[in-house]
C-alpha cells in the first residue's frame, strides 16, 4: 500500500475505542510528536506476530493465499433451502410422534415458548410421509428424497442444529453471516477474504437463486459486511447473460471496450493519486475482472455445453432459474476453481396457510425440485474426483415444530408446521467430514435436542476448520474489534464429524 | 475504654471469663477434629460464614498496634484511647471466627496437615487476643506494657501465618507463586512458570481418557468447582494437579494419587468420586492405568496402546480439536531453498502455485486453471520444486504422456489429477516412484484396464477416479483395488 492509502486505512479503522485507549497510552506519543502512522505501524507489526496477515496487492485483492493449516476442502457448495424445510418430513424418523398424531400437544411443550403462529393448544402431527432405512449406514430417510437416499452413505447428518432466531430473515442472516443483524460479512466473503480465489477470470463467490423468490434475508446474505466490498458474493443468472450488462452492447466490440476501459482506468488512477481512496483501486480491479469475465463467465454458466446425458441426470429444464440448472452450473464452477458457490432454493416455509405452503402439496413439489439435482451433483462431483476436496452443505435456517400449525387457534385447511429454532437438521458431504454418520439427537418428538447440540457458530467454526482455519485467527479489524465469523461467543469445532 | 477499666478492677474474673471460650474451642478442636467428611447441614451452613467473618478480626488485630504506635505521637494521642475497644472487638470477632472455623473444618469435608495448621493457628491467635486484652487492662502494672507489646507482635505474626495457610486452603497451595514472574521465581529458587500443556486432538488422551473425567469428575473438578484446587476438564489442568501438587506420576499408575484414589475401596476416606457417585468402572480404570503407564503423554497417538479393554462407555467421547501454533522460524527455514524458485514460478504462472498452508513448505499446483494453455513444455519449469509438490491438478490441460517423467519426479504427490487430458497408460506406468499417492484421477482419459495392475505399486492409494474411460463397471478389478476404484 502506498503511504497515503495506509493513512486512509488507518483513519478509517479509528474508532471510539481506539480514541479512548489512546487517551492513556497515546498522549505521551502525541506530546513527543510521533506520527499517528508510526504508531499504527508499530501496532501492526506487533499484531503480525499473533495473527495471520491477509494483506494483498491493492490491484489483486482476490489473489489466492494459503490456508493456516493444510485444508481438507478447497471449495464449498452451499445449498440453502430458504424457508426452513421440515426435518420431520425428510430426515427425522419419529415413530412415537406418528403414534401420537392428532393428540393435544402436552403443556410442557408450550410453556415459555414463542411461536410465529401457533396459539392455544395445537395438535401433534406425525410425519406426512413414510420413512425407510437405507444404505450401509442404515440411516432413515423419507420417501420424498429417493435420489438423495442413494447417497446416504456419503452424507454426514447433524440432527441437533439449533438457532436463537425464529424469523426467516434474522435466522438466515445468522446462518450466513454468523450474526442475526445486518452489516456482517457472509461466510463466502470470509472464505474469499481468507483464501482468495484461484480463477481470476471468475468471481470467487457466486450466488445462484431459484424457487421464484429471493430468500427473506435478501442480498445481505451474501454481503461482505464490514469486509472490503470486493469480497461480496456476485449474484449470477443461470440462463442468458450470467451477469447483467456483462456482454458488449450492439456495435461495441472487445477492442473498443478495451479502449474505453483504458480511458476509465486513467481517470480512476488520477482520482486515486489525488484522494488515495482504496475503493478506487478496487473499482479498477472490478472493471478488469468484468472484462476477463466476458469470456469465461459466459462459458462457465452455459450448461448447453454439457452433454444431453448429464443434463438429463440433473433434470435440467431448457431455460429458467431452476435449482437443477443451478446445480449443474455449480459443478462447472467448482471445476473452474470458484471458491464459494452458494445456491438458494426458496419455498420451504410449510405453514399450511395455502396449497403452496402445505406439507402434503407444495412441500412435495419442493422435494421433487431439489432431490434429483442434489443427488446428481453429489454423484457428478464424486465421479470427477471433486467431492474429495469440496464441502457440500444442505440445510435451512431453522426447524419445524412437531405440532400442526393452528393459525389463530383454528384448524387450518392445509397441513403445516410452525417454526422451531430449537432443533433442525442439516447435512454435509464431501471432503473433511465423516461419511454415513449422524451427529446429535433430538427427543422422541423431534422437538428438543437431547444429545450434542450444535450452534450455528459451531458449524461455522467446523467449516472453517475444514477449509484450513482456526476460526479465532481469521479476523478483520473493524470498530475496534478483531471481528470474526463466529462472533464473540465461544464456538466449538465439532471434532466428532471430522474425517 | 470503660470496658478496659472495669476489667482492670476484676482482673481474676476476667481471666476466668476469657478462659472459658478458649477452653471450649480447644476441646472442640482436640476431641472433634476435621475428619474429611461432609457433615450436618446446620453446622456446615454456619461454618460457611467462616471465610466471610474471619476478615473482621484480621483487620481489627492489625489495627491495634497501629493505634498504639501512632498514638504515641502527641498529635494522635487520642487514638490510644480507642485501642482497648478495638482490641476487645478483635478478640470477640476472633473467638467467633475460630468457632465458625471449627464448624467448617469439622463438617465441610476437610482434612490434612494444612487444615490442622490453620486451625491451631486460629486457636492460638484467639488465645493471644484474650491475653493481650487482659494485659491491656493491666497496662499500669509494672512490665505489663512489655508483655502487651510482645503479645501484639506475636498476634500480628500469627495473623499473617494463619491467613496464608487459609489462603492455601481456598486458593491452592501455590496461590502466591503460581503466577509469579520468572525473575522473582528465580530469586526464591523456583523453576520457570509453565503454561498449561495441551493434548493433541487425536491423542489417546483426547479421544479416550478425557471423556472419562468429563463424565465422572468435572462436576467437582472442573470449571465450576475445583475441589482441592484440582481441575480435570483438560490435559493441562490435570497435569498441573491440585493444591496437594501433582496427581499423576508419568509412567507409574500405582504411584499416582489420582489412580490410587479411584481404585480405593469406596468406604475409604480418600476414595473418589465422593458422595453417591458411581465408582469408575473397571474397563475405564484399566484404560487410565494403561495411559499413565505409557507415560501419561498428551501426544500419545490414540491407537498406540493395544489390547484395550472392551467397553462401550468410552466410544462416544467428544473429540476436541486443537490448533497448533505455526512456528514461523521453522517454516522460513524449510522454505529457504525453494523460496527463490517459487517466487519466479509465481511470477510466470500467477495464482496456480502456492504453499499448501502457512505452516508448510509443501506445494499445491493447479494448472487446470490455465486449460489448454498449459502443456508439456510448461511443466519443465517446475522441476526445481518438483519434490515439494503434494497436490497437482492438470485436468483439462494440454499435457500428454511426454509429461510423465516430469510428473514422476514429483515423488511426494498425494493427489494427482489428470482428468480430461491426453495421457494414457504410459503415464500411469511412470508413477511407480510416487509412492505417497493417495488419490489419482484419470477421469475422461485414454487410460485402460491395463493400468489397473500398475496401481498395486502405490501402497497408499485410496481413490482411483476412472469414470468415462475404457475402464467400465463390469471389468474385473484386482483384489487390492476393490473399494478404491470410482467409476
Amino acid at each position: 500500500m502506498a503511504n497515503s492509502e495506509l493513512q486512509v486505512a488507518i483513519l478509517q479503522a479509528q474508532t471510539r475505542r481506539h480514541f479512548l485507549r489512546s487517551l492513556g497510552s497515546g498522549m505521551g506519543s502525541l506530546v513527543f510528536g510521533a506520527s499517528l502512522a508510526n504508531y499504527a505501524a508499530a501496532n501492526e507489526s506487533q499484531a503480525e506476530k499473533s495473527t495471520l496477515s491477509f494483506a494483498r496487492n491493492a490491484t489483486t485483492p482476490l489473489s489466492p493465499l494459503p490456508p493456516q493449516f493444510p485444508a481438507k476442502v478447497r471449495r464449498v457448495i452451499y445449498l440453502h433451502m430458504a424457508g426452513a424445510p421440515s426435518q420431520l418430513e425428510l430426515y427425522e424418523y419419529k415413530p412415537e410422534l406418528k403414534r401420537l398424531d392428532g393428540q393435544d400437544c402436552p403443556a410442557s411443550f408450550l410453556a415459555g415458548k414463542r411461536f410465529a403462529f401457533i396459539s392455544g393448544v395445537p395438535k401433534l402431527l406425525g410425519s406426512q410421509y413414510p420413512f425407510k432405512q437405507t444404505g450401509q449406514s442404515g440411516q432413515w430417510i423419507s420417501d420424498r428424497l429417493p435420489h438423495i437416499a442413494e447417497h446416504i452413505d456419503d452424507i454426514c447428518f447433524i440432527k441437533s442444529m439449533r438457532t436463537d432466531q425464529f424469523n426467516h430473515a434474522p435466522a438466515q442472516l445468522l446462518v450466513h453471516t454468523g450474526n442475526p443483524r445486518l452489516g456482517y460479512a457472509s461466510f463466502g466473503s470470509w472464505v474469499l477474504y481468507g483464501l482468495g480465489t484461484e480463477n481470476q477470470n471468475l468471481p470467487g463467490f457466486i450466488v445462484l437463486l431459484s424457487g421464484g423468490k429471493s430468500p427473506d434475508g435478501g442480498k445481505q446474505l451474501w454481503s461482505s459486511g464490514f469486509l472490503p466490498s470486493v469480497y461480496q458474493g456476485v449474484q449470477c443468472r443461470s440462463h442468458g447473460e450470467p451477469v447483467l450488462y456483462l456482454n458488449n452492447p450492439p456495435r461495441v466490440d472487445r477492442a473498443l471496450r478495451r479502449t474505453m476501459l483504458d480511458a476509465i482506468d486513467d481517470i480512476d488512477r488520477q482520482t486515486h493519486a489525488e484522494f488515495g481512496n482504496p475503493e478506487t483501486v478496487t473499482r479498477i480491479a472490478q472493471y478488469e475482472m468484468a472484462f476477463r469475465m466476458q469470456m469465461d463467465a459466459t462459458d462457465a454458466m452455459d450448461i448447453s455445453k454439457e452433454p444431453e446425458s448429464v443434463r438429463t441426470k440433473y433434470g435440467c429444464k431448457p431455460a429458467g432459474a431452476e435449482f437443477a440448472n443451478n446445480c449443474l452450473v455449480a459443478r462447472r464452477l467448482a471445476e473452474r476453481g470458484v471458491r464459494f458457490i452458494q445456491l438458494y432454493h426458496w419455498g420451504w416455509d410449510s405453514h399450511g396457510a395455502d396449497a403452496k405452503e402445505a406439507l402434503n402439496l407444495g412441500f412435495a413439489d419442493r422435494c421433487r425440485e431439489v432431490d434429483q439435482p442434489t443427488a446428481a451433483l453429489l454423484a457428478d462431483l464424486k465421479e470427477r474426483g471433486l467431492l474429495e476436496d469440496t464441502l457440500v452443505v444442505w440445510g435451512g435456517e431453522f426447524g419445524r415444530t412437531p405440532m400442526r400449525e393452528n393459525r389463530n387457534g383454528q384448524e387450518m385447511k392445509y397441513i403445516g408446521r410452525d417454526h422451531n429454532p430449537g432443533a433442525f437438521t442439516i447435512w454435509l458431504a464431501g471432503g473433511g467430514v465423516k461419511h454415513g454418520i449422524t451427529h446429535g439427537q433430538t427427543d422422541e418428538m423431534g422437538y428438543e435436542i437431547v444429545q450434542n447440540p450444535v450452534d450455528i457458530r459451531d458449524l461455522h467454526a467446523s467449516m472453517l476448520y475444514m477449509l484450513g482455519f482456526d476460526h479465532h485467527k481469521l479476523t478483520y479489524s473493524f470498530q475496534g474489534l478483531e471481528q470474526k465469523l463466529t462472533s464473540v461467543k465461544p464456538a466449538r469445532v465439532i471434532g466428532e464429524i471430522l474425517a | 475504654m470503660t470496658m478496659g477499666s472495669s476489667l482492670c478492677a476484676g482482673r481474676y474474673r476476667s481471666i476466668l471469663v476469657s478462659f472459658s471460650p478458649i477452653l471450649l474451642i480447644v476441646i472442640l478442636v482436640m476431641f472433634l477434629p476435621p475428619e474429611g467428611k461432609e457433615g450436618a447441614q446446620w453446622v456446615q451452613f454456619i461454618g460457611r460464614f467462616h471465610p466471610l467473618i474471619v476478615h473482621f478480626p484480621i483487620a481489627l488485630i492489625l489495627l491495634v498496634p497501629v493505634l498504639e504506635v501512632v498514638g504515641r505521637f502527641e498529635r494522635f494521642s487520642y487514638l490510644r484511647l480507642s485501642s482497648g475497644f478495638v482490641l476487645g472487638l478483635a478478640t470477640m470477632a476472633a473467638t467467633v471466627a475460630a468457632f465458625l472455623g471449627w464448624c467448617l473444618a469439622h463438617t465441610g469435608g476437610y482434612s490434612g496437615q494444612l487444615v490442622t495448621q490453620h486451625m491451631w493457628g486460629g486457636v492460638t491467635l484467639t488465645a493471644v487476643c484474650w491475653l493481650c486484652w487482659i494485659l491491656r487492662g493491666w497496662i499500669a502494672e509494672p512490665n505489663a506494657e512489655k508483655y502487651y507489646a510482645a503479645g501484639l507482635t506475636v498476634g500480628v505474626l500469627l495473623v499473617s501465618w494463619t491467613g496464608y495457610r487459609g489462603g492455601q486452603i481456598s486458593q491452592g497451595e501455590e496461590h502466591f507463586t503460581e503466577y509469579m514472574p520468572s525473575p522473582l521465581r528465580h530469586a526464591i529458587g523456583l523453576p520457570d512458570y509453565k503454561p498449561l500443556a495441551q493434548a493433541t486432538a487425536d491423542s489417546f488422551y483426547a479421544v479416550r481418557v478425557q471423556a472419562i473425567f468429563t463424565e465422572r469428575c468435572v462436576t467437582c473438578h472442573g470449571p465450576k468447582k475445583q475441589k482441592s484446587g484440582l481441575r480435570l476438564d483438560s490435559y493441562g489442568w490435570l497435569m498441573r494437579g491440585g493444591k496437594h501438587g501433582a496427581v499423576l506420576k508419568e509412567g507409574n499408575a500405582r504411584g499416582s494419587d489420582l489412580f490410587r484414589r479411584i481404585t480405593l475401596s469406596p468406604d475409604q476416606d480418600d476414595f473418589m468420586p465422593k458422595g453417591k457417585k458411581q465408582p469408575v468402572p473397571p474397563d475405564q480404570l484399566k484404560l487410565i492405568e494403561l495411559w499413565i503407564g505409557a507415560g501419561a503423554s498428551g501426544a500419545l497417538p490414540q491407537d498406540a496402546i493395544k489390547n484395550l479393554p472392551a467397553g462401550g462407555s468410552v466410544a462416544a467421547a467428544p473429540i476436541q480439536v486443537s490448533f497448533p501454533e505455526i512456528d514461523r522460524v521453522a517454516v522460513a527455514k524449510a522454505r529457504e531453498k525453494i523460496a527463490a524458485a517459487i517466487a519466479q514460478l509465481q511470477d510466470k504462472f500467477p495464482n496456480i502455485l502456492d504453499y499448501e498452508s502457512r505452516g508448510s513448505a509443501d506445494l499445491v499446483l493447479n494448472a487446470s486453471l490455465l486449460g489448454t494453455k498449459f502443456g508439456d513444455a510448461d511443466l519443465q519449469a517446475f522441476a526445481p520444486v518438483a519434490d515439494h509438490i503434494t497436490v497437482a491438478d492438470f485436468s483439462r490441460t494440454a499435457i500428454t504422456d511426454r509429461a510423465a517423467p516430469a510428473i514422476a519426479a514429483m515423488t511426494h504427490l498425494r493427489v494427482l489429477r489428470l482428468a480430461q487430458t491426453k495421457i494414457t497408460d504410459r503415464t500411469i506406468k511412470a508413477l511407480n516412484a510416487c509412492n505417497q499417492l493417495q488419490s489419482l484421477n484419470v477421469y475422461g482419459t485414454g487410460v485402460t484396464a491395463a493400468a489397473l495392475p500398475l496401481l498395486e505399486k502405490l501402497p497408499k492409494l485410496e481413490h482411483f477416479y476412472a469414470g468415462q474411460t475404457a475402464i467400465t463397471p463390469g471389468i474385473s478389478v484386482p483384489q487390492d483395488l476393490t473399494g478404491k476404484l470410482v467409476l
